[in-house]
């Protein structure tokens, strides 16, 4: 398979919720052939949403759904059989109800209910090899592969005589709901260059940055920094939004100003060369206005607080993986 | 669309922002005139922007303001010595100012302003001040006292009073840094005495480089704009520094901590602006009960970040106010 056709293989998103959503819509904005996707979601109103955002769009729900998302369907007319006696519901306005199996599957539902669908899937993923990539937060790669494996002789595994697919595991953040997330990414061994490559490319849809990581113990700092961070700049400016009210300036103003002087300066940090350090410097001069600022903000321990509330993100990621019922971010 | 007569007095980083934005947004180099005394920044000015009318000498400000009457008259200034200009600039002749843009160091406006006291009471540009800590009530003050003593023919023992009506409009700027990158945030006051049309000019020309401009009806919340926007990227540019070590302390490599942590900002601010949410209920929405989030806010609740933030905003609105006191004094050194 070439890599064009690799990137436009067939896809499908088990769990149709806003994350899923974003990605599949950045996709599609991206020139993303809509009938390589499909989409399983529980939820009627959900899938109706769906279905007249992303008008052809397959939509699987019911109890077969995510077997046949992954699966694929042997015919319209099995289709149309499971329709009939109720193990799923489609999309009436979908191109076709036969496709292929799916090549590359996002697991997007909540953790909370991840082990009992991934399991379910596991025959299917097992005979058909898909690349897995999940974007549920808290779930380890070894505790997805450990379902997928449920079933099968621990001993088979180990010879090797059963494969799993390999499971990339994705922390992005909710800008990728406006098409500007920060994604931190880990692969299991196993994973390709070229697998690789394809989740790469996927989250670029929604994130201008992906960073890999190579120890998976990172993606609880990733969910530190990138996956909870957001609402430490809403916290920031909210808290500067608050300090302008309070001297003397209208809130829309306040708000305003301080939400563009956020996107600017991390414009600036962009485009820099200079370090973040060396940036701040060159705007600060001495006993000036920012100095003042600055000298207050260090005075009141800003660095440490901040250390302190990302190492705080970091470890309850680490013990909401633990256990195994989920994080909630 | 607007095609003034644009003079920037300096030629510094944000003259240079604004300048290049206009120009990059179509406004026609030949209506633009930069007066800068350095001679290296001049080079630099000539070679960024071929055919941009630079010029600096003794006369640069009073040329620039009051315009050439005639190419042979540009030539005889250059020939005295009173005038260097840019030999590939369009033409030497050139109108008087419509628009002049105060963007030199705050420390020398006052000296700049009077020696230009007698040329704007007698052409009335519009003037834009971008200078910090300096008052409106102060530039309407130096040029008063440059008009008064510069009037001709006037009895030395009895200088003309200049009548505060009969001098330009003044509009002063507070921009921030990301004007360089097109991306600023800047707030402006008008005096009184301005027009609509001439608030519209001002809006326009900061809007070049600046995303958000808003106005405030009293000159004491320009401090507050220099606390809020003026010094503000340098918050976050502390902000993301420390979460960048934070991950890095962490075990994460430092490049990639960068990366994250600046498009977590960017993307943060994207969200805010695109959504009708105010920032608490925007953050209530990203954050879990119990989760990874929650865990962090609590943090910087316990720690008190909102009032380390609000003191931090107020020494900069404050610092801005005393410093406005400083320098409309004389002979007094003036820092931002």
């Amino acid at each position: 398979m070439t890599q064009q056709e690799q990137h436009q293989g067939r896809l499908a998103f088990i769990g149709g919720g806003n994350m899923a959503e974003a990605i599949l819509g950045g996709l599609l904005a991206c020139g993303y052939p809509l009938s390589q996707c499909v989409v399983t979601e529980p939820i009627q109103a959900r899938c109706e949403f769906l279905q007249s955002k992303y008008p052809g769009l397959q939509t699987l729900s019911g109890p077969d759904a995510n077997r046949l998302a992954v699966q694929g369907s042997k015919s319209a007319t099995t289709t149309q059989t499971l329709i009939q006696d109720g193990s799923i519901q489609v999309n009436p306005t979908a191109a076709s109800t036969d496709f292929a199996p799916a090549e590359v599957i996002i697991l997007a539902v909540k953790p909370q209910v991840l082990r009992n669908v991934v399991i379910d899937l596991a025959p299917a993923l097992r005979a058909l090899q898909p690349l897995v990539i999940s974007i549920a937060a808290g779930i380890e790669t070894s505790a997805i592969v450990r379902f997928m494996a449920d079933g099968v002789d621990e001993d088979a595994i180990a010879a090797g005589s059963v494969k799993l697919p390999p499971v990339i595991r994705v922390m992005p953040n909710t800008p990728a709901l406006v098409l500007e997330g920060a994604a931190g990414m880990y692969a299991t061994a196993d994973a390709t260059a070229e697998q690789r490559e394809v989740a790469e490319s996927l989250m670029a849809a929604v994130s201008k940055q992906v960073s890999w990581v190579e120890t998976e113990s990172l993606i609880d700092t990733v969910t530190g920094i990138s996956g909870s961070g957001p609402a430490y700049f809403f916290l920031m400016m909210e808290a500067m939004e608050e300090a302008g009210v309070k001297l003397g300036m209208d809130r829309a103003t306040a708000k305003a100003l301080t939400i563009q002087t956020c996107l600017g300066a991390a414009k600036m940090a962009q485009l820099s060369s200079d370090d973040l350090e060396t940036l701040r410097i060159k705007v600060t001069s001495p006993q000036g206005t920012t100095d003042a600022a600055i000298k207050a903000f260090e005075a009141g321990g800003f660095r440490d607080l901040v250390e302190k509330g990302v190492t705080a993100a970091d470890a309850r990621s680490r013990t909401l993986a633990k256990e195994l019922g989920g994080a909630k971010l | 669309m607007l095609q003034s007569r644009l003079a920037f007095i300096g030629g510094g980083n944000m003259a240079e922002a604004i300048l290049g934005g206009l120009l990059a947004s179509g406004y026609p180099l030949s209506q633009c005139v930069v007066t800068e005394p350095l001679q290296a920044r001049c080079e630099f000015l000539h070679s960024k922007y071929p055919g941009l009318q630079v010029l600096s000498g003794p006369q640069a400000n009073y040329l620039a303001v009051n315009g050439s009457e005639s190419a042979s008259h540009t030539a005889a200034l250059v020939d005295n010595g009173s005038v260097h200009i840019n030999p590939t600039a369009a033409s030497e002749s050139f109108s008087p100012a419509e628009v002049v843009i105060l963007a030199v160091k705050p420390q020398v406006l006052r000296g700049v302003v009077t020696d230009l006291g007698s040329t704007l009471h007698q052409r009335q540009p519009l003037v834009i001040s971008i200078a910090a800590g300096i008052e409106t009530s102060a530039i309407a003050r130096f040029m008063a006292e440059g008009a008064s003593s510069g009037s001709s023919g006037s009895d030395a023992t009895a200088p003309t009073q200049i009548q505060h009506e009969d001098l330009p409009a003044v509009i002063r700027a507070m921009p921030n840094t990301p004007a360089l990158v097109n991306e600023g945030a800047t707030g402006l006051y008008a005096t009184l005495d301005t027009t609509p049309a001439q608030r519209l000019v001002a809006e326009s020309l900061l809007g070049a480089v600046s995303k958000q401009v808003s106005w405030v009806d009293q000159e004491s919340l320009i401090d507050t704009v220099t606390g809020i926007s003026g010094s503000g990227p340098a918050y976050f540019f502390l902000m993301m520094e420390a979460m960048e070590d934070a991950a890095v302390k962490l075990g994460m490599d430092r490049e990639t901590a960068k990366e994250l942590t600046i498009q977590t900002c960017l993307g943060a601010a994207k969200m805010a602006q695109s959504s009708s949410d105010d920032l608490k209920t925007l953050r209530v929405k990203v954050t879990s009960p119990q989760g990874t989030t929650d865990a962090a806010i609590k943090t910087f609740e316990q720690g008190g970040f909102r009032d380390l933030v609000a003191a931090s905003v107020t020494a900069a609105d404050s610092r801005s106010k005393s410093l406005a006191t400083e320098l409309c004094g004389p002979g007094k050194e003036s820092k931002l």
